[in-house]
């Protein structure tokens, strides 16, 4: 089965979480920016609060056998140093039924199909 | 009800527009996205630095450039995937790779804000 996985990091990490994706064997990822906040409301700074903390969305469909070492390699890279910190970000993972690929037309609803893709 | 996730070329927005409005399809939305895909990779090298070969990783190199994409989503009823699947297909394909990709997404629910409708009706 497919499984989209879509990772909200860091800015600041994300040429670190995409340099392991690759290195790890995906290389197919596609990024947007988005901005949101998390359960900490935002971050406090003095009297301003500033509640649409700027993120990246990563957005990756791969086999669902994959899965947890996909999102170890990226938990990996985007954790910041030592035990973490709020605004690292989060991982969702969502079922994907069926994957077209446009230029060969190739549909894929297994991990098999993927090599006619490639 | 299906979320039908696509990933384009930006220079074809507008001929997929124009396609999707033809089919019945009017509502979707868009954004622009940055991209790479398999690119030219062999499946056995991936395979293998996913499986954890140094030299397969050592293949695939850390730099993968990103592309910038259109990515388009649009929500509807079960019955209209193949068309909208389809009709996407043709506008975008040139046959070259980097031409993009389409997900098809299982969705719960919707909410149509203006009525509170929900279900089938709020994407109808």
């Amino acid at each position: 089965m497919l499984i989209m996985i879509r990772s909200i990091v860091r800015p600041e990490k994300v040429d670190n979480v995409l340099a392991a994706l690759m290195e790890a064997g995906f290389p197919a990822v596609t990024k947007y920016a988005v901005a949101g906040r998390g359960k900490q409301r935002g971050i406090k700074i003095g009297e301003v609060t500033y509640d649409e903390i700027p993120k990246v969305m990563l957005l990756s469909v791969i086999n669902e056998a994959d899965k947890d070492f996909f999102i170890d390699t990226v938990m990996k890279v985007a954790r910041s140093k030592g035990k973490g910190a709020f605004g690292d970000g989060k991982i969702f993972v969502s079922p994907v039924e069926e994957s077209h690929t446009i230029s060969s037309g190739v549909k894929e609803t297994a991990y098999a199909a993927e090599g006619v893709a490639a | 009800m299906k979320e039908v996730i696509a990933i384009v070329r930006m220079n074809m927005m507008n001929q997929t527009k124009e396609a999707l409005t033809e089919a019945g399809i009017a509502a979707f939305f868009a954004h622009e996205a940055q991209g790479r895909g398999k690119g030219f990779a062999n499946p056995q090298v991936l395979q293998g630095a996913r499986e954890g070969y140094e030299e397969a990783a050592a293949l695939l190199g850390s730099k993968g450039q990103l592309y910038p994409k259109r990515m388009l989503t649009a929500v509807v009823k079960d019955n209209q995937v193949k068309e909208v699947v389809q009709t996407i297909i043709a506008a975008n394909r040139t046959g070259k790779p980097g031409d993009g990709k389409i997900f098809v997404v299982p969705l719960t629910d919707a909410v149509r804000v203006r009525t509170a409708e929900k279900g089938a009706k709020a994407i109808a």
